[in-house]
């Protein structure tokens, strides 16, 4: 997912002058000069002006020393895995079973909707059946015990309610 | 005074409050010591569970959990060379160096005594500093909060270790999200193309959620499993720890001062701590050659430094709303949800729950010793849960997590977009912490901006009339410009590239 910052410098362009526009549209406080609209064109503009000058790479001699200090994940420069051309869309599944879990949980219920995630995510990430099936068996009940019979979060019974 | 006390153990000795906190401290040390789940993400993760707890149990479990994994990322740091938070990064070497030496009881429990000093060190500071600048705070006017929040927002750019434009765009973009909503000085509804969910305006928690553990699942995708722990049995751990105390007496004193500063300064955490001390203490010791063959010294001033900004990092927080770091800006969230909402007023209308939180901070920061020991002798049968069967599990507490702050499924939808924001972010180099501050702070800093300009009908002039004001005013300018007056120097004068630092 590393794109060139010509690339997301002109998103940044495009975004802020869209903000900037979209807020002088919007009407000020009666009988006031400013209002709602003064706040979103002072960030736009900003926002526009900081992707220009990622566009032409100014401030990029910071980054130079950046690159060894680690990510979050905190993880050691491991070899590289194995590169497919739809290796890189891996990183999509996470937010695409949230989504799924948004469409499918009121039909299916919470604890086949979960299940289903638990599965997908855990084979995913590379574990056997023997392990992904188990969990994806017990831990929508855990999770439903602690949210949805402690904390009392309304979560969807659908087509399999849970005994309590 | 006395009365407050009293009352403050009043509020800290129910059972509700004991019993958070001690599984937060439990969730805090297991969170703490995965790799790849860091401070941030596992005080993100609690959000939802403090939404049905008492105001100070909620921040009991912040406070707990936050303090107990910043110390327990070191244990995979010791043991495997793999921080198990960004905040254990910077000495990770050096503590698995030890670990070859066969000193890894030592590097652990300089990891325990130093942090729990360090964290107590950065409450006293948090006692200290907070009710005099809450004082002065009280005469603020939205001009000097204007200027505040903007020192802020630019404190966090300039301390990213990124480039700089990137972290003031992240900090704009942050700014925009926050301008979702109705909530504005007009009252009518922008950015909301017509959805009726985003009337509201897009609430920070999931936003939160999204970007520090959604985003970490996606990033875990396509990194390969992290080594299992190699099973070992642990001599005494603390041992031999107060003979570091006084021979380092002085480096971890600087250690605290430093982490406090840095917790004070708006976005820069524990992370910046622990880098900024080790390199201190490399700088000022007086065997800097053995740092990295297994040095104990470094470890001792990086662990009270980081630690310390934990408690510092409440400061800003609990006065201005100005977050001191990523897990304070979830904190705040957790404030004024609860009714504490962040001012100076907090401290004389709501006193007894401000010395609760300092006494919660010194307690967990105590408990943080036996438990940490337990954790450590029990971290090798913790390390082997894989993670495949990890983090199917925050996938579900994402889910329903943000499902539950405000019981609609937006709330999800939310979580997944901002986990892919946070993951392209981090991937081209946009620091997320700028644009977490800048979602947090945006409603304040619009406010108030809005508000000095009605008050200052239009002219620019009365926003430096006041001398606070004009003071934080030069200070914040010259945090923008300074960037700009780098990028030039650097044009003018060519350094050279390509730095060899420390191969990591």
């Amino acid at each position: 997912m590393r794109l060139p910052d010509s690339v997301t410098g002109s998103f940044l362009v495009v975004l802020g002058t869209a903000a900037a526009y979209g807020g002088w549209l919007l009407p000020p406080v009666p009988g006031q000069p400013v209002g709602p609209n003064v706040f979103p064109l002072v960030i736009g503009i900003g926002l526009a002006l900081c992707g220009l000058a990622i566009v032409f790479g100014i401030g990029h001699t910071f980054e130079d020393a950046e690159e060894l200090i680690p990510l979050e994940d905190g993880q050691l420069a491991a070899a590289p895995p194995p590169q497919g051309k739809l290796y890189g869309l891996r990183a999509l599944l996470p937010p695409a079973l949230l989504l799924f879990y948004v469409v499918a949980a009121d039909r299916l219920g919470f604890i086949i909707t979960a299940a289903i995630m638990v599965y997908v995510t855990s084979t995913a990430l590379g574990a056997k059946w023997k392990l992904a099936l188990p969990l994806a068996a017990l831990s929508p009940f855990a999770i439903h015990l602690i949210f949805g019979k402690l904390l009392r979060v309304p979560l969807p019974a659908g087509l399999l309610p849970t005994p309590w | 005074m006395l009365k407050t006390l009293i009352e403050a153990f009043a509020l800290i000795s129910t059972w509700e409050v004991i019993i958070a906190m001690f599984a937060a401290s439990v969730y805090g040390l297991v969170i703490g010591s995965l790799p790849g789940l860091s401070a941030t993400m596992a005080t993100a993760l609690l959000v939802p569970v403090t939404f049905y707890l008492s105001p100070i149990a909620a921040i009991a479990t912040i406070v707990a959990a936050s303090s107990m994994a910043i110390f327990s990322g070191d244990i995979p740091g010791a043991l495997l060379r793999i921080p198990g938070t960004p905040a254990s990064a910077a000495y990770a070497d050096e503590a698995y160096a030890m670990t070859r030496k066969g000193q890894a009881e030592l590097a652990l429990g300089a990891g325990v005594w130093f942090s729990a000093v360090g964290g107590i060190a950065g409450v006293l500071s948090l006692m200290i500093l907070a009710p005099p600048l809450a004082e002065i705070a009280l005469s603020f006017s939205t001009f000097e909060y204007f200027w505040l929040a903007l020192l802020g927002l630019m404190c966090a750019t300039l301390v990213a270790r990124s480039s700089p434009v990137k972290a003031i765009a992240g900090m704009f973009l942050g700014l925009l999200v926050s301008c979702v909503g109705i909530e504005n000085p007009g009252g009518v509804p922008r950015f909301t193309f017509g959805l009726t969910d985003l009337f509201g305006g897009i609430e920070p928690i999931p936003a939160l959620v999204g970007v520090f553990a959604v985003a970490q699942v996606m990033r875990a995708m396509l990194t390969p499993e992290p080594p299992p722990l190699p099973r070992r049995k642990f001599g005494s751990i603390m041992a031999g720890q107060w003979k570091l105390t006084k021979k380092y007496h002085w480096q971890m004193t600087r250690g605290n001062i430093v982490g406090i500063i840095i917790g004070v300064l708006p976005g820069a955490g524990a992370d910046m701590a622990a880098w900024v001390s080790y390199a201190m203490s490399k700088r000022f010791s007086k065997e800097p050659e053995k740092f990295g063959t297994g040095h104990v010294e470094g470890l001792v001033e990086a662990g009270a430094s980081n630690n310390a900004s934990i408690a510092s990092g409440w400061v800003p927080s609990l006065l201005f709303g100005i977050p001191g770091d990523t897990i304070a800006a979830i904190a705040i969230g957790v404030l004024y949800m609860k009714g504490l909402n962040p001012g100076p007023t907090l401290f004389t209308e709501k006193a007894s729950s401000m010395y609760a939180i300092y006494l919660m901070f010194i307690i967990a920061n105590i408990l943080m010793i036996p438990l940490g020991i337990a954790m450590i002798r029990v971290a090798a049968y913790i390390l082997l849960a894989p993670r495949s069967a990890i983090m199917p599990i925050i996938m579900l507490c994402c889910a329903v997590g943000s499902f539950a702050i405000g019981n609609n499924m937006f709330g999800i939808v939310t979580v997944a977009a901002f986990g892919v924001i946070g993951y392209v972010m981090e991937a081209n180099g946009y620091p997320v912490a700028a644009m977490v501050l800048g979602i947090v702070m945006g409603t304040m800093v619009e406010q108030a901006f809005v508000t000095s300009l009605i008050k200052s009908d239009g002219s620019i002039l009365p926003f430096f009339e006041r001398p606070v004001a004009a003071i934080l005013a030069a200070m914040a300018i010259g945090a923008l410009l300074w960037p700009v007056l780098v990028w030039a120097w650097r044009k003018v004068k060519p350094v050279r590239t390509g730095v060899a630092a420390t191969s990591r």
